[in-house]
């Protein structure tokens, strides 16, 4: 287990940094300058000396592999250097707003897992084709049905006409943790929905799949009930498939980030990502998708150590 | 219709089965009866085999024993006795605590019957737990007593792992172990060493006799294979096309086969000491259809030694000799070979 | 799977394409689906004709009327009706994304197959890029585009449209080496057929029917991305309308008129939702092997 889990940490790490050389050769190659950005929109009436000095503020005056080898090793230190638009740095930009993110997204996965994990196995104890159906219907709406409708309905329903739940804005866990919870609620449920979609979508076909298993005739005949025999021997040997999925959802989950936080106007990483691009702002934009690379390769990596746990077969193999 | 034979009237009857029928439905299909009025009895320490080419209703007259049926099949008739209650009959839930605790079964493929994701250990006691008032800690102990019981070598280490640290023949004793922990009334066994290698096999049966021995447990083996059919039960029973065409001590069927099916299939065993130039006999034609069934005796387009009478009269059961046998012509009639 | 793979499609360029478009509608949800795509293609196509008022009609006296017989969607804030605005709307939405697929479609088919036909390193890397680009959100990706190139909509067209292409070239590639490893190609190869003969004559129409499957798909995901990128505000830019500025305006109205974004919201959600069932049904019903 041991040099599994060392040997998927090895290869993350192995990516993390390709990851880095893809993410900052793609802002080299994109066109727009920065210095212009940082200019306010035009280099016309200033000076080219001016110019230079911001250019070399910015390290742009050095070779490009230099440039990444600053980069990351700012990155390295915590600092993930300038923003070309706004005076903070682009670290002290992030640390205000990421908790509304991490908060959010949390949120979202618990009441994913919360609403797909029960109704997967609810949809395989009693196999009846209404409860299918609704499921089915349920999960198919659910991934096409963008995330900006449901937050809009939701602000609707329970926001603006009974004026149940906070729709707008975010309150610091720190200051006020009941507060923040429930300003995140509405924006949690909006993309929990979309979770628990995606994660329907692989638990139910490998529910079925799994009941077919003839392990699963073992157990019927050991004289465990319907129940017993979807929990303890359906549902862990079908969750393998979703755990392996666990990027996908989770990529579903920072797409839907990125519009929820607008949606509910939220000072998260996901409307940071909106103003950068707005404003030209490749320091943030950079660091941002970053992140998210890294966010997608420590989600695989996790998923890849529970798969570990979960399936025996695994970890034999990786030491034999 | 059923006569039951007085030697096994006398003995201690635990499974008694009749006219068992199974059904199968399918929407905007002719229902079909894989199954037609099968009738057996498995005494106390009694092992009976029954015996068919695959789609003779075998496998799920098993499955009907266990309500394990699958999801368009039924059963359409008939009593399945075990103890004083009728399988056929008793609730859902009253079936499951029968299930594993008084009739358990092992099946064919070891390699996937077993969840392999959770230990042995746990797949055994799981078993124990759910039939009888014991703790964590002894239905352990016992799951080591049981795995030692079938053979599988230091039990108190290896009942930590998983399915697929063992071999196919160990896997197959953590089955039996797994069937056998609540010592039920009946065992089936379908097909249990069809997936192993011959050497496993004969080693796997001798198991399995002697512990059933030792428990005084009915069996009852379900297999293609006649000559171990023959060779472990002490009674066997010639499945054809959802009927039980021929049954009787194995001994006497293995020497003097009454039916001609029950011939047909001998002869199609390869044997040892028989003659190596002389042509492994098989049997010509597939078996029916469960929805084209053959008037008369269903084995008859298949019978060398069919004449006009058997394509136009299903034949009645008789008994003559300790055996009962369907057929218009039993080959006992005709001169000896 | 390759074993159905021919027969399906062969059956589908002998002309009998008609029997694949009729095992389609037999299923509800895939005939239901057709209908509403179809109604939505031709009523946003023709909405000059089909629209009950024009969109450049302003209504001073109804600036925000809740639905009602006349506006059975409401008006926005300059009294104009949104059925018209969302039949209008639609427009730019479809033909964009019409164009985008096309093009996701023109760079994901010479992608997969150029990884299909070379094989060794250069499909190992051309096919490591794809799936490593697959992996990422769409809507990230989407936005660092948005950022590169701006949203005029010929960028939007480029941005989409290269959104889309490394899963199209996933799909692309496979469906062709499945018919490199049927009987017929390696029999037409024995019979001295050069390479790019078959291609052009065998190849390439057999694995027109699972490209049509993915193009509906796709043309799904396009609308729903442009309709994202529009609500934030980095689509589609006023003036031109579309669903996601239609969605961006009634967001902004929220509070007081609940009806102005919900319509286009909704209209957003049933296209989605019926080029997404009708292309898996496509899919099934070409390619049952891989449902």
């Amino acid at each position: 287990m041991f040099k599994y889990v060392i040997r998927r940490v090895i290869t993350s790490v192995a990516l993390l940094i390709l990851g880095s050389m893809l993410v900052f050769l793609l802002m080299r190659i994109i066109p727009g300058d920065p210095t212009i950005t940082k200019l306010g929109g035009s280099i016309k009436d200033v000076d080219a000396q001016t110019v230079e000095s911001i250019r070399s503020e910015l390290g742009l005056d050095k070779s490009i592999p230099q440039q990444y080898l600053d980069w990351v090793s700012g990155i390295l230190r915590g600092d993930f250097g300038a923003s070309y638009f706004s005076q903070f740095s682009v670290t002290s930009l992030i640390e205000q707003r990421y908790g509304a993110t991490l908060l959010l997204a949390f949120m979202a996965m618990v009441i994913g897992t919360l609403i797909a994990v029960p109704a997967s196995v609810a949809g395989a104890i009693w196999q009846n084709r209404i409860l299918g159906g609704v499921l089915s219907g349920f999960a198919a709406v659910g991934i096409a049905i963008p995330t900006f409708v449901i937050g809009i309905m939701l602000i609707i329903a329970l926001g603006a006409e009974l004026g149940l739940l906070p729709t707008q804005g975010y309150v610091s866990f720190r200051r006020d943790p009941f507060g923040s919870i429930e300003s995140t609620l509405l924006p949690a449920l909006t993309l929990g929905i979309g979770v628990a979609a995606a994660t329907m979508r692989i638990l139910r076909p490998s529910l079925v799949d799994v009941e077919h298993a003839p392990f699963v005739r073992t157990a019927k005949g050991k004289g465990l009930v319907r129940r017993q025999v979807v929990v303890r021997h359906e549902l862990p040997n079908a969750s393998i498939p979703a755990i392996t999925a666990a990027g996908i959802i989770m990529a579903h989950l920072v797409g839907g980030a990125v519009i929820v936080e607008y949606v509910f106007a939220r000072p998260g990483l996901g409307s940071l990502l909106v103003d950068s691009v707005y404003q030209r702002d490749y320091g943030v934009l950079q660091t941002l998708v970053l992140l998210a690379v890294a966010v997608f390769i420590v989600t695989s990596l996790v998923a890849d150590i529970v798969l570990g746990f979960v399936d025996p077969r695994l970890r034999t193999q990786a030491v034999t | 219709m059923t006569t039951i034979a007085p030697k096994k009237a006398l003995t201690d009857v635990v499974l008694d089965v009749r006219d068992l029928e199974v059904e199968i439905a399918i929407p905007h299909r002719p229902v079909i009866r894989p199954v037609r009025g099968v009738s057996f009895t498995v005494s106390a320490g009694q092992r009976v085999g029954i015996v068919g080419e695959s789609g003779s209703g075998k496998s799920l007259t098993a499955l009907a024993l266990m309500r394990l049926l699958p999801p368009r099949a039924r059963i359409a008739g008939g009593i399945a006795v075990l103890g004083d209650r009728d399988l056929t009959r008793i609730a859902e839930g009253k079936m499951a605590a029968m299930r594993g605790g008084r009739i358990s079964i092992v099946y064919q493929d070891p390699m996937s019957s077993l969840n392999p994701i959770m230990t042995i250990g746990r797949q055994i006691t799981e078993a124990i737990t759910t039939h009888e008032p014991v703790g964590g800690r002894a239905a352990r102990a016992q799951a080591i007593d049981v795995l030692a019981d079938v053979g599988l070598p230091q039990p108190h280490r290896r009942i930590d792992d998983h399915p697929h640290q063992f071999s196919g023949g160990m896997r197959q004793r953590v089955m039996i172990a797994m069937a056998i922990c609540t010592n039920p009334d009946v065992l089936i066994a379908d097909e249990p060493t069809t997936a192993l290698d011959v050497t496993t096999q004969a080693r796997i049966m001798e198991m399995l006799a002697h512990i059933v021995e030792e428990r005084r447990m009915g069996v009852l083996l379900i297999t293609h294979d006649l000559g171990l059919a023959s060779s472990f039960c002490d009674d066997v029973n010639v499945m054809y096309a959802g009927r039980i065409v021929e049954s009787g001590p194995s001994r006497d069927v293995l020497r003097t086969p009454s039916h001609p099916y029950s011939a047909a299939l001998l002869e199609s065993i390869c044997r040892l000491d028989s003659d190596v130039d002389k042509p492994i006999a098989a049997i010509a034609g597939q078996p029916p259809l469960p929805h084209q069934l053959p008037s008369g005796c269903p084995f008859h387009p298949r019978c060398r030694h069919a004449r006009d009478m058997c394509a136009a009269e299903a034949p009645v059961r008789t008994t003559s000799t300790g055996r009962e046998v369907e057929c218009h012509f039993p080959l006992e009639q005709l001169p000896p070979r | 799977m390759t074993a159905i793979a021919p027969t399906v499609s062969g059956a589908f360029e002998t002309g009998r394409s008609d029997s694949v478009i009729r095992r389609l509608l037999r299923r509800p949800a895939a005939a239901i689906s057709a209908a509403v795509v179809a109604i939505l293609l031709i009523a946003t196509l023709a909405a000059p004709l089909v629209a009950p008022y024009s969109p450049t009609d302003l209504d001073y006296t109804h600036l925000f009327a809740p639905p009602s017989w006349s506006h059975p969607f409401g008006t926005d804030e300059l009294g104009r009706d949104l059925v018209t605005r969302i039949l209008y709307g639609g427009r730019t939405s479809i033909v964009m994304g019409v164009a985008a697929t096309a093009l996701a479609m023109l760079l994901g088919v010479t992608w997969g197959f150029t990884a299909a036909l070379r094989q060794g390193w250069t499909d190992e890397m051309l096919m490591r890029l794809a799936d490593m680009l697959m992996a990422m959100p769409v809507i990230l990706i989407a936005l660092v585009l948005v950022a590169a190139f701006g949203s005029s909509t010929p960028s939007m067209i480029i941005i989409l449209g290269l959104l889309f292409s490394p899963a199209t070239a996933r799909i692309a590639r496979s469906s062709l080496l499945g018919e490199l490893r049927t009987d017929y190609y390696l029999s037409a190869v024995s019979v001295g057929a050069t390479g790019r003969r078959i291609l052009a004559r065998e190849l390439l129409p057999n694995t027109l029917p699972v490209l049509i499957a993915r193009a509906t798909i796709v043309l799904a995901e396009v609308i729903f991305v442009e309709a994202s990128l529009s609500f934030v505000g980095l689509g589609v830019q006023p003036p031109s309308t579309s669903w996601g500025t239609l969605l961006q305006q009634g967001y902004a109205n929220l509070y007081s008129s609940y009806w102005y974004p919900i319509f286009p919201g909704l209209v957003i959600l049933v296209a989605v939702l019926a080029l997404n069932t009708l292309g898996d049904n496509l899919q099934q019903v070409l390619d049952p092997s891989r449902t």
